[in-house]
């Protein structure tokens, strides 16, 4: 186990600076999630960790120990991928195995540590057989396997879940997620998954472009993100975002009706003005907050509630009604969000403003 | 069946009566008979017909009659068939090892290279598009002694003795060998280079997190996962290898096969009688023994070299 500083980490590839100078410090045995969109950088931060990739500039440090020279096999970590890597001309066992080939340990001991490891994940039954044979929940687990048999300083995951179907997706989250509420160990996870990164993480760090743009415990970025990325990013379906103009007070909403902004640090006088989904339910009352009203566009029924899509002035809003009450389309709906569920940002600068 | 399909199926003909699956089987045939005849024609039917030939005493200017075995005794009896038996092996056991190793290592680190890839992959290529003919001929020239031949020439600016080469029987069939083993090296290059750019790179990252030196990711990754490689090339090696005839015959073609039948393959006996002596009954029983053996050498191949 082990803590992971990144001080003004930078790559270069040729003329292309994919991570801009970033500082990151992951505590003992806390589970951190990086997230954004392709090409942010988010993996290639992660094969820095793991010496797959040169550093450009700054500095790594594992538990203290600067690794920006050290090989791979020499940084004390283990790495699952999201091709799973696992050998198709061996053995589930000669795979995991692979984990331990630099260690010292016996013949038997090494086999012991197999067998526990292949326990531990369910693997027991299938540890004679050729990864062909298996299934790809199966190959993710001796992929993991295979990372755990060594009891390294730290895993690092690279969207490991991408190649598994939706069900089998949700049950290798909790899987891992268990594994290491268990083993306790220091674990980095690299997703383009909003839902994988808010169910996971202790901490999660939303990237974009190669910078960092906030970190923060799940529930921080669903509540207080700093700008509109992250607020869009974090949360499913997406933020409603209303572009407004303060007037004395208040702001005007583009879509018609206004709501009361009370805002200490805006610069410029047009805003957005945010809405979950969640927040926005149907309602006639409500002068406090916001209202809006349009035409029924979409309805998505999912059961437990029903997602309802509005237009209004020429722009769609997604508000939610309780699940039995399934709006008709083309009716004309009223949605209602409380003043204190509402978010405020910079037009100009996309960055959050704080309420007075 | 309605009114109305049973009026269609009446009026119309053998055709239209017939089902969806009667009519996939008849397109599958008619497209199947096209090369299915050209194979019989051009393929099969001289094969039966060299396995015919094989127990006759055909000679073109008197007419083929049944000999038996007696084509059969008569090889088993020759010298020069022994002879010529052992060359062919010495290609083979010589020329698929050495060839192997040499475009393997090439690939291996070609594989490494981006500086001018494509260019130094094409010029690797180069000797596998030019005609035997000529090589041999421009091998030849090297193989002289001094002051025409290369090889002489450096060996002697080291003080070595000159060596005779193609008019040493020792050393005659290496020297043929080389070109042969050079002309095929591109191909085997590029086939080793597809090879290894199909094993994924994640394996080699996955390694060298594990701590795998470059020496046991080569022994235990890269080799393994290329064994379906290896297997292709080690049976269409060992067929050329066998089948070694141009390259030999263009290199001494005022003595092919030559000096004292040092470097005759069995191609070349095969070809020497049928089209010098014109014994096609003795040259068919020949070529009866090289089928054989390349029927039996590929299928050890590829049962040692199959997945266990």
């Amino acid at each position: 186990m082990a803590t992971i500083e990144l001080e003004r980490l930078v790559k270069r590839f040729g003329p292309a600076t994919v991570v801009h100078g970033i500082d990151l410090s992951i505590q003992d045995g806390e589970f951190v999630v990086l997230v954004g969109p392709s090409g942010c950088g988010k993996s290639t931060t992660l094969r820095m960790i793991a010496g797959l990739e040169e550093i450009s500039d700054g500095t790594i440090r594992i538990d203290g120990r600067v690794v920006n020279e050290l090989q791979p096999r020499d940084r004390n970590i283990a790495m699952v991928f999201q091709n799973y890597a696992i050998y198709p001309h061996v053995t589930v066992a000669e795979n995991i195995a692979f984990g331990l080939y630099r260690s010292k340990l016996s013949k038997s001991e090494k086999r012991r540590r197999v067998e526990q490891v292949a326990e531990t994940l369910g693997l027991t039954h299938l540890l004679e057989r050729r990864p062909s044979a298996l299934s790809g929940g199966q190959r993710q687990r001796v992929a993991i396997g295979r990372a755990m048999v060594r009891d390294p300083a730290a895993f690092l995951f690279d969207e490991p879940l991408s190649n598994l179907d939706a069900q089998l997706r949700t049950q290798m989250r909790i899987e891992i997620k268990r594994l290491h509420h268990r083993l306790g160990t220091t674990s980095v996870f690299v997703t383009h998954d909003q839902v994988e990164a808010m169910t996971m993480a202790d901490r999660i760090v939303v990237m974009r472009e190669g910078r960092i743009l906030q970190v923060g415990t799940p529930l921080e970025l669903y509540e207080k993100p700093v700008d509109v990325f992250t607020a869009r990013f974090i949360g499913s379906p997406t933020m409603n975002l209303l572009p407004a103009s303060l007037k004395d007070g208040g702001a005007a909403l583009a879509v018609g009706g206004s709501v009361r902004a009370p805002l200490a640090s805006a610069t410029s006088s047009e805003i957005l003005v945010g809405a979950r989904p969640h927040d926005l339910v149907p309602s006639s009352a409500g002068s406090e907050g916001l209202t809006v009203s349009g035409t029924v566009a979409v309805v998505e029924t999912l059961g437990s509630e029903t997602l309802v899509h509005i237009e209004s002035a020429g722009q769609t809003i997604i508000g939610s009604a309780p699940g039995r009450q399934i709006p008709r389309i083309g009716e004309h709906l009223t949605l209602h969000a409380p003043a204190e569920k509402l978010y405020y940002f910079d037009k100009a600068t996309e960055k959050a403003l704080t309420a007075r | 069946m309605t009114a109305v399909a049973q009026r269609e199926a009446a009026s119309g003909g053998l055709w239209s009566r017939m089902s969806l699956g009667q009519k996939q089987v008849i397109w599958a045939w008619g497209f199947l008979a096209v090369p299915l005849v050209f194979y019989v024609v051009i393929r099969f039917w001289p094969t039966f017909q060299a396995f015919y030939l094989s127990v006759t005493d055909w000679t073109i200017t008197k007419p083929a009659a049944f000999v038996g075995l007696e084509n059969y005794k008569r090889l088993a009896a020759d010298p020069l068939f022994w002879q010529v038996f052992r060359n062919t092996f010495l290609y083979l056991i010589l020329g698929t090892p050495i060839s192997l190793l040499i475009s393997f290592v090439v690939a291996y680190y070609l594989d490494r290279v981006r500086f001018m890839h494509s260019l130094i992959r094409a010029l690797y290529f180069l000797p596998f598009l030019t005609t035997a003919a000529a090589m041999a001929w421009v091998w030849r020239w090297f193989y002289q002694p001094v002051p025409i031949g290369v090889i002489n020439d450096i060996l002697a600016s080291f003080g070595i003795p000159q060596q005779p080469f193609l008019r040493s029987t020792s050393q005659a069939l290496p020297a043929v060998l080389a070109p042969a083993v050079w002309a095929g090296l591109g191909f085997q290059i590029i086939i080793f280079l597809a090879g290894l750019r199909a094993i994924p790179v994640t394996y080699y990252e996955a390694a060298r997190i594990d701590g795998l030196s470059e020496g046991a990711i080569l022994r235990k990754i890269t080799l393994p996962l290329l064994k379906p490689t290896l297997v292709f090339l080690v049976v269409f090696s060992s067929i050329g290898f066998l089948r070694i005839f141009d390259q030999v015959y263009n290199i001494n073609t005022n003595d092919p096969g030559g000096p004292l039948n040092s470097t005759k393959p069995l191609v070349l006996m095969i070809y020497q009688t049928a089209f010098s002596s014109y014994e096609m009954g003795y040259a068919a029983a020949q070529t009866v023994v090289l089928f054989l053996i390349l029927l039996v050498i590929s299928l050890v191949q590829l049962r040692l070299m199959r997945d266990r």
